[in-house]
């Protein structure tokens, strides 16, 4: 399953207990390689089931969560939006489910999309469209590494600190990597 | 766009206009909804029409907006549960299961075996509600008066047994965390085994009066052909996909509570069209009530809540989880993420309709206007769900 997403410049890629967390691979990716992530998922057959926005403290993590018609599992694809500028690039031309996927988490946490044909409203109203109902009061934010699944990690590119426990722990295994960044 | 000479001001609201922007010349815009008898509850479709063909439609969403992800973020868990019954309307019970299941998943908790078979009885009951009321519903809007009040009177008959262990008949809260709230009486039970038999005398009579019938026939087949490879990449699932060939169905592909324990048949068609996704559904009727039955056999005694279940000020341990559940209209999903506090800290609802309706804009280009209205009924809309 790892060879999934080879060649796709990855920033952490961790395999998950599906029974556990319903999800059987996480991969976090750069905003600017999720569009060739998501032609890779069409690609090998997967369909996007939905996206959202988590607001945590160091941003927004917007999880792509995809399935497979005829394969068992889930995969995770997230990016991480700083809270000052959120933006990720639209994979609604490769996807055109997540139009509608993208414009509500506009709406919701206010991640915009550059690249959506039609970033418009979809459920709030337009006259209250910058109100954002999903963003956490700054107080209350929670770090990512505390509440989401950090699963057996395959490869974890230096840099990438957000699911790194704040001892260093990351049991990266090399040839996982290779694989991943080659 | 029309702008009024003496006002000045343009017509329509922000919608309209942001979709009149791109029109061609001489076109029409037309607005069905959001208060129309084509158009389920309160959906609104904006069709682009150039004499009665649609050029361009997109549907405009929100009417029925909640935020029911904002409001499972000020209760917990256990106070989210009603909240679930009035998200779908038509198959409340799944989405009573999709989210308490998430819950139960990141929480580690074991549903007693009794409460299992009983969740799988009234959720494949929901099920035949459910698609009795599209079925009724949507011969309604191609025009058929009589089959909704046959489908009523079926209907009526399984939310008097619905009626007994939820105390509801339309919005259920009847899941609990590690079970369901009341076993199945020995009434209940026996109104069960009445039901199954009666359903079954009736699904030939639906055949003949209905699914032959020649106009039926002539308004849903060759209609609204959608190819597995658009399921795909809009997300399409439920009777929309298998209409479509894909023989998807969660119950099947991602095995949860005692399904694997049940024969059952996931019926696919392969016209693709309105058509295909007709016949899914009446069968699906019929797969429903072969499980129900074999339940009932199988069903062993004993709780139908495990000991020491979470009290409503219980808090969801840290992490994450997705679960998801076959309901009437596709996959229903939940993903949960809990920091350990009083409440959830974000629960994304994945709503089936929502995917099935977003491919509306694109089957429905170059189609005559009443069989858009044909395709729409074809993708069985609930709306509330599709907006949350």
């Amino acid at each position: 399953m790892n060879a999934l997403l080879a060649g796709i410049p990855l920033e952490y890629l961790a395999e998950c207990d599906f029974a556990k967390t319903g999800q059987s691979l996480v991969a976090f990716v750069s905003a600017g390689s999720i569009v060739s992530a998501a032609k890779r998922m069409l690609g090998e057959g997967w369909h996007l089931e939905d996206l959202a926005a988590l607001d945590c403290l160091e941003g927004f993590v917007v999880s792509y969560h995809f399935a497979h018609f005829d394969k068992p599992g889930r995969v995770t694809l997230r990016v991480l939006a700083p809270h000052d500028k959120p933006e990720v690039p639209s994979i609604a031309g490769v996807f055109e489910g997540a139009e509608w996927h993208e414009r509500e988490t506009r709406d919701f946490h206010g991640v915009v999309f550059p690249g959506n044909p039609n970033l418009i409203p979809l459920l709030m109203d337009p006259d209250m469209a910058d109100c954002f109902p999903l963003r956490k009061d700054p107080k209350s934010r929670v770090k990512a590494r505390e509440m989401l699944e950090a699963g057996e990690v395959v490869f974890i590119s230096p840099s990438f600190t957000l699911m790194t426990p704040d001892a260093p722990a990351a049991e990266g295994k090399e040839s996982g990597g290779a694989a991943a960044t080659a | 766009m029309t702008r009024y000479a003496d006002t000045g001001q343009v017509a329509g609201d922000f919608y309209t206009n942001n979709f009149a922007k791109t029109a061609k010349e001489g076109s029409l815009i037309l607005n069905l909804g959001p208060q129309h008898p084509s158009t389920h509850g309160v959906l609104r479709v904006i069709v682009e029409l150039d004499g009665e063909y649609v050029l361009r439609a997109e549907p405009v969403l929100g009417y029925l907006h909640r935020m029911h992800e904002k409001m499972a973020e000020v209760k917990t868990a256990a106070q989210f549960i009603p909240n679930m019954g009035r998200v779908d309307y038509g198959h409340a019970i799944a989405w009573n299961w999709a989210f308490v299941g998430a819950v139960e998943k990141l929480a580690g908790i074991e549903v007693p075996e009794r409460a299992e078979y009983v969740r799988v009885i009234t959720c494949e009951f929901n099920r035949i509600a459910s698609h009795l009321l599209w079925w009724g519903a949507y011969l309604l809007d191609l025009g058929a008066f009589t089959p909704i009040m046959y489908a009523f009177d079926d209907r009526e008959k399984i939310l008097d047994i619905l009626q007994c262990p939820t105390g509801s008949r339309l919005t259920y809260s009847y899941f609990r965390i590690g079970g369901v709230a009341l076993d199945l009486s020995e009434d209940c039970l026996r109104r069960i085994r009445e039901f199954i038999p009666w359903m079954r005398s009736r699904l030939p009579m639906y055949k003949d009066l209905v699914s032959d019938n020649i106009i039926l026939r002539k308004r849903i087949e060759g209609i609204g052909v959608i190819e597995p490879e658009q399921c795909q990449r809009y997300g399409a699932t439920g009777p929309v996909a298998r209409g479509s060939g894909i023989g998807y169905d969660i119950r099947r592909a991602v095995p949860y509570s005692v399904y694997p324990k049940l024969d059952f048949l996931v019926p696919t068609s392969e016209l693709k069209d309105a058509r295909g996704r007709y016949d899914v559904r009446m069968i699906e009727i019929e797969q429903s009530l072969n499980i129900i039955e074999q339940c009932l056999e199988l069903m062993p005694e004993g709780d139908t809540l495990v000991k020491g279940a979470p009290k409503p000020s219980w808090k969801v341990p840290k992490g994450e989880t997705y679960f998801a559940v076959e309901g009437g209209r596709g996959k229903i999903g939940v993903h949960v993420v809990s920091d350990g506090g009083k409440n959830l800290y974000r629960t994304k609802l994945r709503a089936p309709g929502f995917s099935n309706l977003s491919l509306f804009a694109e089957v429905s280009r170059g189609t005559i206007l009443a069989d858009a209205v044909a395709i729409l009924g074809s993708l069985d809309l609930i709306i509330p769900e599709i907006d949350r």
